[in-house]
């Protein structure tokens, strides 16, 4: 069990910057997701807290300790890899066994911490079997197993769930949570599913070209979102966003009309952003709706959505329920509830609108 | 067995006389006398399998069954010992070619380094060059170092072909293993274990088959012999039946020559076929 802090973290190759200044406390025994698009620098962070990759600027500590420059078993940490990455040649036991190569225990112990990692993620009857014996996610549990047989200071997994089909992913998630809150070792988790990552993390970490754009609680990043790349990254369906201005406290785009007066915003360019779930379909004339031409429609069983392009070819998603019809060219209205909506400026933050007028 | 299509037949068929007529060819003449092989048109088995040709060659007299005698060869001593040279260069250019070539392939599969590109290329480069293009240069450089008519020499000779070529293949062979090294750090095995006991062993096709390259190279290795070693006591066994060419014609002894030539590789080919197969997997794990 560790607090992990990374202080100011750079990782650059060459000329590419794979993550910059990057400040991240990880609590002792939280889940922390991290979560963004590939190339954003997760996987190079996961590394780099692991030991397989050394930052090029800043430090590395765990529980207050230095291990900048500690190669992977000084640091006491486990790791399960992409597609569950385990020695091919090597029966289970012995992929299992590996883990435990540097510590001081004695083979009966050994075979005891074995016995136990096995039958906490029932693969007793598989310890004399080679990982190409196994189904996908027999080979996840094992990968698991060789991790927690150690006892780690934390637990690193970089999208180990990504190579297999939906229903074992759905499985394993809230198996893997519940394997870690009874043992209660910190975990990172690395991937670019936001529905993983809003169902396991105690905490999300949302990185994007190598920065990291907000940290918090999944609801915390779902209804406070930081930035617009946060709030169009999480959510299904994604968030719409409306492109606009501010113009005497009032915001324009199209025949949508907001009044943001007394909450002192500056004029200027503003995209509005709003989820699915809060605009409501209307007729294409009705005031401060969006007029757009459908596109598509989705049916989700609960609830369908509706896609449309609006004049200038953005689409917009509504949620309707799943009655709804439409074909595919109607005209119709999309119209964004006012106390839903998020302000993001120029630069991509959200600006803070308060509730109710200063 | 699934039922197989004529076209298929047909193309396997064609396919096995293609390559196996002439050994069928030079097998038959290896059991006949002179009066046999000139006979025409030519007998396709011989008429009785006569082995005096394989005793010949190791310098013993036959007696025919007819109560003549046929001859000991005159190149018997030059076979004998092409033999016994042929079976030393093959096994030290197999041996030094793995030893140098896996950790070189590895290297360059799975690490980066400075000038990893340009050194690649160098090894690639020397892929490319047929090693005919080199022998002038190396019979001049041998003659000042004494190294013609040498074993040694004759084994540098090889490796300056089988190194870069086996190096050029297990390069794609190291790549498509999986990412172990990274388990393996985490483990903290070190470089050298992970490679010598986590790679090796998921890699013993491809070393397998990198060493049977090298020993077919240096078995059947005919050019750099006949110019550096032919007629010296470090003949190899393709330089020395050469000599049945030339200074002693004789058919029935060549021919007999090349079925004992022909035999360790084939046995080599056959004990090794599995991993030979498995070369052509793309994935060589599963």
């Amino acid at each position: 069990m560790a607090k992990i802090e990374l202080r100011q973290i750079r990782k650059s190759y060459d000329r590419y910057v794979a993550v910059e200044n990057l400040d991240l406390d990880i609590i002792d025994g939280e889940f922390l997701v991290m979560l963004g698009p590939s190339g954003c620098g997760k996987t190079t962070t996961l590394n780099m807290i692991a030991g397989l990759d050394y930052p090029s600027q800043g430090q590395i500590l765990f529980d207050g300790r230095d291990v900048t420059a500690e190669p992977p078993h000084g640091r006491n940490v486990a790791m399960v890899f992409q597609s569950s990455l385990l020695y091919p040649h090597l029966t289970v036991r012995k992929n299992i066994e590996a883990s435990l190569r540097h510590s001081k225990l004695s083979k009966a112990e050994r075979a005891q911490r074995i016995a136990d990692a096995a039958r906490m993620l029932e693969l007793e009857p598989m310890l004399d079997k080679l990982p190409s014996q196994m189904s996908g996610g027999q080979r996840q549990r094992a990968a698991t197993a060789k991790a927690i047989v150690r006892e780690p200071a934390c637990f690193l997994l970089d999208e180990p769930l990504s190579a297999l089909d939906a229903a074992l992913r759905l499985s394993l998630r809230s198996e893997l949570v519940n394997l870690q809150k009874r043992l209660g070792t910190t975990a990172v988790f690395v991937t670019h599913d936001q529905v993983e990552a809003m169902t396991m993390g105690d905490r999300i970490a949302v990185m994007s070209k190598g920065n990291l754009e907000q940290i918090g609680t999944p609801d915390e990043i779902y209804n406070q979102p930081a930035s617009l790349f946060v709030a169009t990254f999480l959510g299904s369906p994604p968030m719409n966003v409306v492109a606009g201005a501010i113009s005497n406290g009032v915001f324009h785009a199209g025949p949508v009309a907001i009044d943001l007066a007394g909450r002192g915003i500056p004029n200027g360019p503003v995209s509005l952003g709003v989820r699915p779930q809060h605009v409501t379909v209307t007729a294409p004339d009705a005031p401060g709706a969006i007029p757009v031409t459908v596109y598509a429609l989705e049916h989700l069983g609960r609830e369908s959505v509706v896609i449309g392009d609006d004049a200038t070819g953005n689409k917009l998603r509504a949620l309707v329920d799943p009655g709804f019809h439409a074909r595919i060219g109607d005209r119709l209205g999309i119209a964004p509830e006012a106390g839903a909506c998020f302000f993001f400026g120029a630069d991509g933050r959200r600006i803070a609108v308060s509730s109710s007028p200063a | 067995m699934t039922k197989r299509r004529p076209n298929f037949v047909i193309a396997m068929t064609v396919l096995i006389i293609w390559s196996l007529l002439p050994i069928l060819w030079f097998v038959r003449m290896a059991f006949m006398n002179h009066a046999e092989i000139a006979n025409f048109p030519p007998h396709i088995f011989p008429s009785s399998f006569n082995l005096s040709s394989f005793v010949n060659i190791f310098g013993y007299d036959y007696k025919l069954a007819d109560g003549s005698i046929s001859a000991a060869s005159g190149q018997a001593g030059q076979i004998e010992l092409g033999l016994q040279n042929s079976i030393i260069v093959s096994a030290a250019v197999t041996l030094i070619t793995i030893i140098i070539v896996v950790p070189l392939a590895y290297v360059f599969a799975r690490l980066d380094f400075r000038f990893k590109n340009v050194l690649l290329n160098a090894v690639l480069l020397a892929v490319a060059i047929p090693p005919v293009s080199t022998l002038i240069p190396f019979y001049t450089l041998y003659v000042q170092l004494g190294l013609v008519g040498t074993l040694p020499g004759l084994i540098i000779i090889d490796l300056t072909t089988t190194v870069p070529f086996v190096t050029w293949m297990l390069i794609g062979y190291f790549r498509n293993l999986p990412p172990i090294e990274r388990l393996a750090r985490i483990d903290g095995f070190s470089r050298l274990h992970t490679l010598l006991f986590l790679i090796l062993p998921l890699a013993r096709s491809g070393v397998a088959v990198s060493a049977i390259i090298a020993f077919l190279f240096a078995w059947n290795e005919f050019t750099f012999a006949l110019v550096l070693v032919n007629g010296t006591p470090a003949t190899t066994l393709p330089a020395a039946i050469s000599g049945f060419l030339g200074q002693d014609p004789n058919p029935a002894q060549l021919a007999a020559c090349i079925l004992i030539t022909i035999i360790p590789p084939a046995l080599v080919a056959f004990f090794l076929q599995r991993h030979l197969a498995e070369m052509n997997i793309a994935d060589p794990v599963r």
